[in-house]
């Protein structure tokens, strides 16, 4: 009894009859701030480590092994998006759709999912066999999305579920059927992260295809993966509806040359220095991503001739069977 | 008893990882996807408490961090789950006499998103991460907040209800009277 009075918040909370654990005690208060605290400064302490990238972070073996956890559950959950995808589409739809009778519309629902998947793989191999066309001399790892970074972190990047195991290296070019889709910073065994041409931290030598003149492509940070094109020459001046293509690297790393980036569509002039700044649509759309090449093997003939593809298409039945 | 609900909890969370990274992105609105971590980690925060609202956040967190596609500083989602999920641990104990109703679940939903975004992009700019778009980001917290909710009606009660079948008899005990 006595005890009881000397504590009067612990009996304060039995008469009370307040649920679950010491929640209300000050022992239960006191373990709680020391969890949080202790939370807190395992996090500070890997943000500090991580932080220092150049050093060799400890936190990479990590990374390797949630990938390799993470990869296949992602690759797995990708497999099963094509209802999803058909959701969207459906959605996008929806205007068309509600014109249509509904009754025809339930009728004919079971043939429509049918169209839908067959569609979806119509479109697959439409995408690989652009990629073959777009860069017919190099040799390239097909590869599919399977995760997107999302717009609230502020990273435009992508996992692809190619990786070391299929000679995917950190620097290698990615494109898609449309053109340029970023570069590889990040590879494991079985997945790759790309970081897209789209994101702040990406910058791509890119030349305006009317003039050769040549230029640096930088990300916006936009959803729509919008661009900014600098001129090295502050003279030159690109026009709206000229074409940026990549210049290359030597040694093809970490871009190579001749892949489409975007068009430009809006010249403005620096404010308080020379040169003018262009606004470059991205060919590839960001937000639709899904089947990607990597460049993992040089050019066959001088990268010039890249310009402008012409290779004869051969058959891609043999290489689309990868991404699933 | 205690076994079972941290594997359970684990298994929320790796599930929630796996979708977020890579279907939730499929129906992404305008590029921003639903937190589905972070809607877990709330569920579990108000079920068990303002520990485990704090430690599944650092858990759940750190995977975001180290999952592909992430390519920042690691620890930045971990520290601001944590958070969040203590943050909601809390408001769940000081309206503890009952149940948090569904009104109170959607505002601890939109706290938990404000804090841990707001969280990320702060240490983002500590680092100078020259991605961070500040100009972006009350849009994108807008757009986070009503899907983290919209999502949070569905997944919230799912878990609370998995979590409330391995309840201690001796804690359902207490709350019956």
């Amino acid at each position: 009894m006595l005890k009881d009075l000397g504590t009067p918040a612990r009996s304060a909370f039995r008469s009370a009859g307040t649920p679950l654990r010491s929640a209300g005690t000050p022992r239960g208060v006191r373990r709680r701030r020391t969890v949080l605290v202790l939370v807190v400064l395992a996090c500070l302490t890997l943000i500090v480590l991580d932080a220092r990238r150049s050093a060799g972070s400890p936190v990479e073996p990590l990374r390797e092994a949630a990938a390799g956890v993470f990869g296949p559950l992602e690759s797995t959950a990708t497999s099963a998006r094509q209802p999803v995808d058909n959701l969207r589409d459906r959605f996008a739809e929806m205007d068309r759709l509600k014109a249509e009778n509904e009754k025809l519309q339930r009728a004919n629902e079971d043939l429509t999912r049918e169209l839908n998947s067959s569609d979806y793989a119509r479109n697959r191999a439409t995408e690989l066999d652009k990629l073959l066309k777009l860069a017919p001399a190099y040799t390239m790892t097909p590869a599919r999305v399977i995760g997107i970074g999302s717009a609230q972190s502020f990273n435009h990047t992508v996992t692809i579920d190619a990786g070391t195991a299929d000679g995917v290296r950190v620097d290698m070019t990615v494109l898609n059927g449309t053109g340029l889709v970023g570069r590889v910073v990040r590879t494991t065994q079985g997945t790759a992260t790309v970081l897209l041409i789209g994101d702040r931290n990406s910058t791509v030598g890119g030349r305006l295809n009317a003039t050769m003149a040549l230029g640096f492509v930088s990300g916006r940070g936009e959803v729509e993966g919008t661009l900014d094109y600098k001129l090295v020459d502050l003279k030159a001046r690109p026009k709206v509806g000229d074409r940026i293509v990549t210049w290359g690297s030597s040694g093809n790393a970490p871009y190579v040359s001749g892949v489409p980036i975007g068009v430009v569509t809006s010249v403005t002039p620096n404010e308080g220095s020379l040169g003018s700044t262009a606004t470059i649509e991205p060919y590839v759309d960001p937000t639709r991503i899904d089947t990607v090449g990597v460049v993992t093997g040089p050019p066959a003939r001088p990268p010039r001739a890249q310009l402008k593809p012409t290779t004869p298409t051969p058959k891609v039945s043999a290489t689309e069977g990868k991404g699933n | 008893m205690i076994a079972l609900r941290i594997g359970l909890a684990a298994l929320f969370l790796m599930v929630a990882v796996t979708v977020q990274t890579s279907v939730l992105t499929n129906i992404a609105v305008a590029g921003v996807t639903g937190d589905l971590v972070l809607i877990v980690v709330i569920a579990l925060a108000l079920s068990r408490g303002a520990e485990w609202g704090a430690i599944t956040g650092f858990a759940g967190g750190l995977t975001l961090d180290i999952v592909p596609p992430a390519d920042h500083t690691a620890g930045r989602w971990a520290l601001s789950l944590a958070i969040a999920g203590y943050v909601a641990g809390l408001i769940r104990r000081e309206t503890s006499t009952g149940p948090v109703g569904p009104l109170g679940v959607a505002l601890t939903v939109v706290l938990g998103t404000t804090i841990s975004l707001f969280l990320y992009s702060a240490t983002g700019s500590l680092l100078h991460d020259p991605s961070v778009d500040w100009g972006e980001f009350g849009v994108r917290l807008g757009i986070a907040a009503g899907y983290d909710v919209v999502g949070a009606i569905v997944v919230i009660p799912l878990v609370m209800w998995i979590l409330g079948r391995v309840v201690p008899a001796r804690e359902r005990r207490r709350v019956a009277p």
